[in-house]
């Protein structure tokens, strides 16, 4: 555990320092599919819990629901409730977990940086080409959601990172940057006018369905949505 | 009308501990966000400043090259549509994505460039953290690429008098009907 | 002031809606009424168009796929397939598309029965917890599939995210007795076919397009017991056949049927007198037929080891009188000794068919007997029934079967031991009781061995035998031939 990392667990929650690299992500970049630069990050260790979260509603009256405006967070706000266990919350709107990352001087992590840490496992940085990593993570995915979350906790990856994958979608900063066509079978025949610029991402790696399915779920959302099983985490600028 | 509107707002605002600065809004009001942008002027411009008329709004870049002049011309001619007197109580805010670039300076030679009229038009940029809170207000899709350009969804926006979504058009071919046919309708119940 | 008022509530009304309704003034508004399978919903009895409303509910959850076996299916209106709907060409509908709040994936829906974008796939994606509204106007009749395009689109559709959609021709299908919703599809589990527990999808075998099973409605014995579909005798029956895949072609069978007519891949063209129809992956077919006789109708996937090993399985119960001149049930059960006996046994045959209509002869005994002699009697008394001198006796000019013919029969059914004397000689010998021969055979034999080499003639029947037999039940040792 560096030294940056202990200084930021004072800060109160638990944040771990990533180091700067680069990553084959599934979204192109580019047409050029260079592989993307990420700057170093600290990401917090395990997904907020109900707990955490409970505070912050406490905290911040205009976040308690039938207080907060509908265009901030829809009807499934908080529809799972909130209470004192260490279980990750869900229910959140992007807008409420923007908030809650700031109320400590945080924000939500990009896409990337969540990819980035996500394709770890507890000894490889990138494990992501191992047929086995993928089916198991494919099989949280194909199990519905059924009953209470367990709480958070789980083994953490080489980075010290726990629960990215098995408890709960996460948030991301530019969910909205997932310029997936909604029938994503039509990734190929990208439809220029709609999207300005390149026109509808082609995903990379097809093979890698659990983040296909990621991307699709994020890409389904707005930003007042929650559902059952999407929480989120915070992660922070590391200055040096 | 316009106190018995106020006076009554106030009194709502007063009964209920409703959060600021959103007094009376709508709770589906994209003015619910605080934000305060900076125009081509260089000036302080707050999200809600047109609050009592409708505005069309997108989002938007300078060195767009692509369809970005194309929302301007189809901002343009959806105004073209209405009369004189209906355009005036017509706004049109267009914010940047791209706000490290997208000076004011930059903002204000584009309105040159293209004759928008500051009376009318606000070019607009903030920091990127509220630049992806109003997109995603705004549903608006956005990417940055790392050759500077964007890769963004393309739509024209138009916002009630209280800041409610009320339309929006993918159809930048000239001014869409549909469209013109909501301002119409919104500036027909601000006359009271 | 009233009318202002009236004004401002109809304009808010009219803004805060994006776009105005595509649906003429004039269509009555009708709920869709959707049916889980096997059922289908009744003919719309239309003769005009409608605008139909469609609400269909997605919703993940865990059912069997086999006994003691579960599976997480990804379920359309809750089943696998998923509701059936029914319209008419011509009908604009609106489809709404739910996502349960469980739901933990994103879904949308393509309706092969759509001419637009993605099949409506790209209007209807949908979050957990929410609905999606799109429209569109059925143009084409015929049967299709719908199923859920959401990435990745392979793994949603072996979840078992499909169904059928039937657009009736505008002056609607003939009518029929009884009308069923089957759809086959392929599924792929990490554990073996019928290993026991909650079963995850596996992606490598769905891949290399080896499925665990393959299945009719979703799950082993959905259609079979007393899950049974059931008709009577003389109905009419029409089956809308859908296969899901993901990957696999059907070859739709219906043992004991035949299909008089065959919409294959559900298009407006009728094939006639068909066994088997490819049912393609993404695709249906509409099948009918008459029942006629009672029984088990087993509809199966004819890529056997699908049906058998599987579990491509279905049962149509017919009940009702039989009907003989249609289907006799079993009428002989006869030995058939194959190259045992002479290659020649039509004398048999005839024999076997005489005696089953009553009209059996001597002179037909007399050829069979001969034919079944050889091989199983000449091998000890030889082809002249002249016998092994001190041996085995002579059956030719035999005084002891000239003194008493009935008492062979015995001899032959219970076989003999001891001494004998057959024309002055004497035997002491063992024949074994020939328990591989039935009545009627017995009886030839013994006829044909009457009227042989100098013996005195007459006939042997089956019925005496049979007596005999009663009387003393035979050893039950085989004669080691």
């Amino acid at each position: 555990m560096g030294l940056t990392t202990a200084l930021l667990a004072l800060a109160g929650a638990s944040y771990v320092a990533l180091p700067a690299g680069t990553l084959d992500s599934v979204l192109a970049r580019d047409t050029d599919r260079k592989p993307t630069r990420i700057a170093a990050f600290a990401l917090r260790e395990t997904p907020v819990t109900r707990a955490e979260f409970k505070r912050f509603v406490d905290a911040h009256p205009p976040w308690q629901p039938g207080r907060v405006p509908t265009v901030f967070a829809g009807a499934g706000y908080l529809l799972q409730g909130l209470d004192d266990t260490a279980a990750p919350v869900t229910g959140v709107s992007w807008f409420a977990a923007q908030a809650y990352c700031e109320s400590e001087g945080a924000r939500l992590p990009t896409w990337y940086e969540w990819e980035y840490a996500a394709a770890a496992d507890a000894t490889r940085t990138d494990a992501r080409q191992d047929p086995a990593w993928r089916a198991r993570i494919l099989g949280w995915y194909a199990r519905p959601a059924n009953g209470p979350l367990p709480v958070v906790g789980g083994d953490a990856n080489v980075y010290g990172v726990r629960d990215l994958h098995g408890l709960v979608w996460e948030w991301v900063d530019d969910f909205n940057a997932l310029l997936v066509n909604a029938d994503s079978r039509s990734a190929a025949d990208p439809d220029r006018l709609k999207f300005c610029g390149a026109g509808a991402i082609d995903l990379q790696d097809r093979q890698n369905y659990a983040v296909l399915m990621r991307v699709a779920l994020l890409s389904s959302l707005g930003a007042a949505d929650s559902t059952g099983t999407l929480g989120f985490r915070c992660a922070r600028e590391v200055t040096r | 009308m316009k106190r018995r509107l106020l006076l009554g707002s106030l009194a709502l605002a007063l009964a209920s501990s409703a959060p600021t600065p959103a007094l009376a809004l709508p709770g589906d009001s994209i003015y619910q966000l605080d934000a305060t942008l900076t125009d081509q002027r260089g000036q302080p411009v707050r999200l809600d400043a047109a609050r009592g008329q409708p505005v069309l709004v997108s989002m938007f870049y300078t060195s767009c090259q692509f369809v970005c002049p194309m929302l301007i011309d189809a901002a343009r001619d959806t105004e073209a549509a209405l009369t004189e007197a209906q355009r005036r109580r017509v706004k049109v805010l267009l914010i940047s994505f791209d706000p490290t670039r997208d000076t004011p300076d930059k903002l204000a030679a584009m309105a040159r460039q293209r004759g928008l009229d500051a009376s009318q038009w606000t070019l607009a940029r903030t920091d990127a953290a509220t630049v992806r809170k109003i997109a995603a207000l705004l549903k608006f899709q956005y990417r940055a690429l790392p050759d500077g350009e964007f890769n963004h969804s393309a739509e024209l926006i138009l916002l009630d008098a209280e800041g409610r979504i009320a339309a929006r058009t993918a159809n930048l071919a000239g001014a869409d009907e549909r469209l013109v046919g909501a301002v119409r309708r919104q500036l027909a119940v601000g006359q009271r | 002031m009233l009318r202002r008022l009236l004004q401002l509530t109809a304009i808010t009304t009219a803004t805060l809606l994006p776009f105005t309704s595509h649906a003429a003034p004039e269509l009555p508004v009708i709920q869709a009424q959707l049916t889980s399978p096997p059922l289908v919903p009744p003919p719309t009895g239309r003769k005009a168009p409608a605008k139909v409303v469609v609400e269909l509910e997605v919703i993940e959850k865990d059912m069997p796929i086999s006994e003691g076996v579960s599976y997480t299916f990804w379920t359309f209106g809750g089943t696998v397939p998923g509701s059936f709907i029914r319209v008419r060409q011509g009908d604009t509908v609106e489809f709404h598309l739910k996502n349960h709040p469980t739901s933990k994936m994103p879904h949308n829906i393509d309706l092969h029965g759509v001419t637009g974008p993605g099949g409506g796939a790209a209007s209807s994606f949908t979050a957990p917890g929410h609905a999606s509204q799109f429209t569109f106007k059925a143009l084409n009749e015929g049967l299709y599939v719908y199923h859920c395009a959401t990435a990745p689109v392979g793994m949603h559709v072996a979840n078992g995210m499909y169904g059928l959609i039937l657009v009736e021709p505008p002056e609607g299908l003939p009518k029929v007795d009884h009308e069923f919703y089957v759809m086959q599809g392929d599924f792929y589990t990490t554990g073996k076919y019928r290993e026991k527990g909650q079963q995850p999808f596996d992606m490598e075998k769905a891949i290399a397009e080896q499925p665990t099973y393959v299945l009719f409605n979703g799950a082993e014995g959905a259609l079979t017991g007393d899950r049974a579909l059931t008709a009577k005798t003389g109905q009419t029956v029409r089956m809308f056949v859908g296969n899901g895949g993901p990957n696999l072609v059907s070859s739709f069978h219906v043992i004991g049927a035949i299909f008089d007519n065959v919409r294959f891949e559900g298009g407006s063209l009728a094939q006639k007198n068909v066994q088997t129809t490819l049912i393609p992956a993404g695709g249906a077919a509409i099948v009918d037929f008459k029942t006629r006789v009672p029984g088990s109708y087993v509809l199966v996937d004819h890529s056997i080891f699908r049906a058998f090993n599987k579990g491509a399985l279905a049962i149509l119960k017919v009940d009702g009188p039989e009907d003989k001149s249609i289907y006799s049930g079993k009428e002989v059960d006869s030995v058939y000794l194959g190259d045992r006996a002479a290659p020649n046994l039509n004398a048999v045959t005839t024999a076997t068919t005489a005696a089953a209509a009553g009209t059996l002869t001597p002179k037909d005994q007399i050829a069979a007997g001969q034919q079944l002699f050889a091989g199983t009697c000449s091998v000890c008394h030889q082809a002249n029934g002249a016998g092994l001198p001190g041996v085995f006796p002579p059956l030719a000019k035999s005084d002891w079967l000239g003194q008493d013919a009935r008492r062979a029969i015995g001899v032959v059914l219970n076989g003999l031991s001891g001494k004998v004397k057959v024309n002055g000689k004497d035997y002491d010998s063992v024949m074994p009781p020939m328990n591989q021969l039935n009545d009627d055979e017995v009886a030839n034999i013994l006829t044909y061995v009457l009227n042989s080499w100098g013996n005195a003639g007459g006939s042997i029947s089956a019925d005496e035998v049979k007596q005999q037999r009663t009387k003393k039940p035979a050893a039950t040792t085989q004669a080691a031939h």
